[in-house]
């Protein structure tokens, strides 16, 4: 019965001024033009160079003076809809309007209930689908999983279908293989209804990674420049770890993080200027004492924050990380890691959040029950990005002159008018006196989030329609059925 | 025709909507008839007074309850839909007894004296209403003496007490005390509630039922009448 708060504006939160936002960007653009980045893939390299930029062949560094990286970034459109399958589903990217979604890819998954986890599979992936389907508070499914039992020219299709199939949310994800690429699109314009609907709708996007400091690897690179071609959205995320490839500071890491998403953001807009393209962060710390890669420290919540700042002013949509933990059970580490870092980027206005469901320890893993947890913290976490509206209805004048001194307000129609708009309801969360606690099991977070993973997976049903499988399933090769 | 009135009506009490004012649960209500403008109108038309209770009022306030439980509903939506039953019953209560209609019982309810808290008292009292009793409010701060004399002139069939201090709570031990002097204890029902209050106190003080919150004081007095 509650609303569903998506795409809401934030942004009342501000780590940076605006003249730190100067200054991290005047750095950007002097990192860009005097340091410059490694590109391993020749034809980025030939890209790069239509743009009269420097090019040092021999250690293969391309240097941008900041008039091309600022003509570029331009060219790159501000807003965009990432589409649903089903169009309620849209999200709509930019300014400092703020969605969820998954993330990933994680190689493990917890058995339901258990603290013990195991290899995830397909039909892992597939059951994950379904329950981000009946999730109301994540709007987009990024394919969290990597399926172990396949090889990898078979990763790609099989990832994407089992996206497609079970969810007409967005689908989102990393890719692995240019042929894959191919097919996924292939797959996507069967179930558009058709090239040119595809385009017109993209119901899929897709991820290519730059690398931290400075380095665009030659695979990565490669399937840019094919997204791109192919007109598909795309995000370009980096992730500078504080201390080990980034300085340690949250400025320097916002810089890097900033320098290093940006070099694919250029390359899209040379490869195929207007290419919907996402500034992406993974960025935040690392644990120093045996540099593990940090999921829940609140410096990533920080720089991310800084990150959507970046973001919204070089006017792109914005790719940002939260919600994760390290902890490797469903307790209050997990909780608190998870809400501070989504907070953290919601009120800075991150367009896109993603990992903000589902994923632990380092995101390795995921956690079924997880994902409905965080769908109660997602949906705090919206209600707080949506603030506190002042109007004389809100603050009700009449009413509190009607109901006078000793009074109450259960009975007013102004209660039963704002009481499901105004709070928001959790559907994990215990708000039962003790006794009914206790008869009730006296169960934990983690025990009915079991409960509410089965209801919900079992109740969700977004399979294509029977025909488009047919037709994907006889002209896309390796798909597992 | 009369089928669709009292469908009406159910549906505007499961809305919550006693005039056509109100808004209630869902959108573009607004101004369409509702439970008062509904229950004139079938009184008009000359239905049944027992079938606009049962079908209309009775079966739509089942649906309701259904709904709290299930937890689609609130507290206020519940008292919403009470209240339009109430508002109902009211208007329907001349028509009772031309009618045939046995009245399901009269409840007096009061705080007790030196007691200022009558929001929980009031709720008893829509959810009371809305459960088709005719209640009398004495309203709050009320001393025993009060209360006992309402008794013998009302003649109620259930004598609701609320307390939300432990200070005051003992006043109801003295009422029930001072009904039993007037011989007057065993023509009544006491049944007593508050924060404070518990089954055991309600035992103690020689209470006929205790109602923990306004749902639980509803069915103590519907099983006690039945």
């Amino acid at each position: 019965m509650g609303i569903i708060r998506k795409g809401l504006p934030g942004g009342s939160f501000k780590p940076l001024s605006e003249q730190d936002i100067e200054k991290i960007h005047n750095t950007v653009l002097q990192v860009i033009e005097e340091i410059g980045f490694q590109v391993n893939s020749e034809d980025a390299r030939q890209y790069f160079k239509q743009t009269g930029a420097s090019i040092d062949e021999a250690n293969r560094i391309v240097r941008l003076p900041r008039k091309t990286v600022m003509d570029l970034i331009s060219k790159a459109p501000s807003e965009f809809t990432l589409y649903g399958r089903d169009e309620k589903n849209d999200i709509h990217l930019g300014g400092s309007r703020v969605y969820t979604g998954t993330g990933g890819t994680a190689l493990y998954i917890y058995n339901p209930g258990s603290k013990e986890k195991r290899l995830a599979s397909l039909d892992d992936l597939k059951k994950i689908a379904k329950l981000v389907g009946g999730l109301d508070n994540i709007h987009l499914l990024l394919l969290p999983t990597y399926p172990s039992e396949l090889p990898v020219n078979q990763i790609d299709v099989n990832r994407f279908y089992a996206g497609l199939n079970n969810t007409s949310k967005h689908i989102m994800g990393g890719v692995y293989t240019l042929e894959g690429i191919e097919n996924v699109i292939k797959m996507a314009e069967m179930v558009a209804g058709g090239k040119e609907q595809l385009r017109k709708r993209p119901i899929i996007s897709m991820i290519a990674c730059c690398m931290s400091p400075l380095k665009l690897d030659e695979h990565y690179a490669d399937m840019m420049i094919a997204i791109a071609k192919a007109g598909i959205p795309l995000v370009c995320p980096a992730e500078p770890l504080c201390g080990a490839t980034s300085p340690i500071t949250v400025a320097g890491n916002v810089l890097m993080q900033t320098v290093d998403s940006l070099m694919g953001v250029l390359l899209t807009q040379i490869v195929n200027p207007g290419t919907p393209v996402i500034f992406g962060s993974v960025a935040t710390s690392t644990d120093l004492r045996d540099l593990k890669y940090l999921a829940g420290s609140v410096e990533m919540g920080l720089t991310n924050a800084g990150s959507a700042q970046m973001a919204q002013f070089y006017k792109l949509p914005f790719y940002a990380t939260g919600g994760m933990t390290d902890s490797k059970a469903l307790d209050s580490q997990s909780g608190y890691e998870s809400a501070i870092t989504n907070m953290l980027c919601a009120l800075a206005g991150s367009n896109f959040i993603h990992d903000s469901a589902g994923l632990m320890e380092f995101a390795m893993t995921v956690c079924l029950e997880k994902y409905v947890i965080d769908n109660d913290i997602l949906g705090m976490v919206m209600r707080a990005v949506e603030g506190i509206k002042v109007t004389d209805e809100t603050l009700a004048f009449d009413l509190i002159k009607k109901v006078g001194p000793a009074g109450n307000f259960v009975t007013s129609k102004h209660t039963r008018r704002h009481m499901r708009s105004e709070h928001y309801e959790p559907t994990v969360s215990d708000r039962n006196l003790r006794e009914d606690w206790d008869a009730e099991g006296g169960q934990v977070a983690w025990e009915r989030a079991t409960i509410l993973v089965n209801q919900i997976i079992e109740s969700s049903d977004y399979s294509l329609p029977e025909d488009t499988k047919k037709t994907i399933l006889s002209q896309i090769p390796g798909i597992v059925v | 025709m009369s089928q669709d009135i009292l469908a009406l009506i159910k549906e505007n009490v499961v809305q919550g909507r006693i005039n056509k004012e109100d808004e209630g649960m869902d959108e573009g209500m607004e101004g369409t008839p509702a439970v008062m403008e509904l229950v004139q109108q079938a009184l008009t038309d000359g239905i049944d007074v027992q079938k606009i209770i049962n079908e209309g009022l009775t079966s739509g306030m089942d649906i309701v309850g259904q709904k709290f439980e299930e937890k689609e509903y609130y507290i206020p939506d519940m008292l919403a839909s009470a209240e339009a039953v109430g508002a109902a019953m009211e208007m329907l209560e001349p028509h009772l007894a031309s009618s045939g209609v046995e009245p399901k019982g009269k409840i007096l309810i009061a705080t007790v004296k030196g007691d200022l808290h009558d929001i929980g008292k009031n709720i008893v009292s829509i959810l009371l209403r809305g459960a088709g009793y005719l209640v009398k409010d004495l309203g709050n701060d009320i001393d025993d003496q009060t209360i006992v004399d309402a008794v013998k002139e009302e003649q109620p069939q259930f004598l609701g007490l609320s307390a939300l201090l432990t200070s005051t709570m003992m006043h109801m031990k003295d009422i029930i005390k001072s009904l039993n002097d007037a011989g007057i204890r065993d023509n009544v029902k006491v049944i007593v509630g508050g924060a404070p209050v518990s089954e055991q106190f309600a035992n103690d003080i020689g209470a006929d039922g205790f109602g923990a919150d306004g749902f639980q004081a509803v069915s103590i007095v519907q099983s006690l009448g039945s």
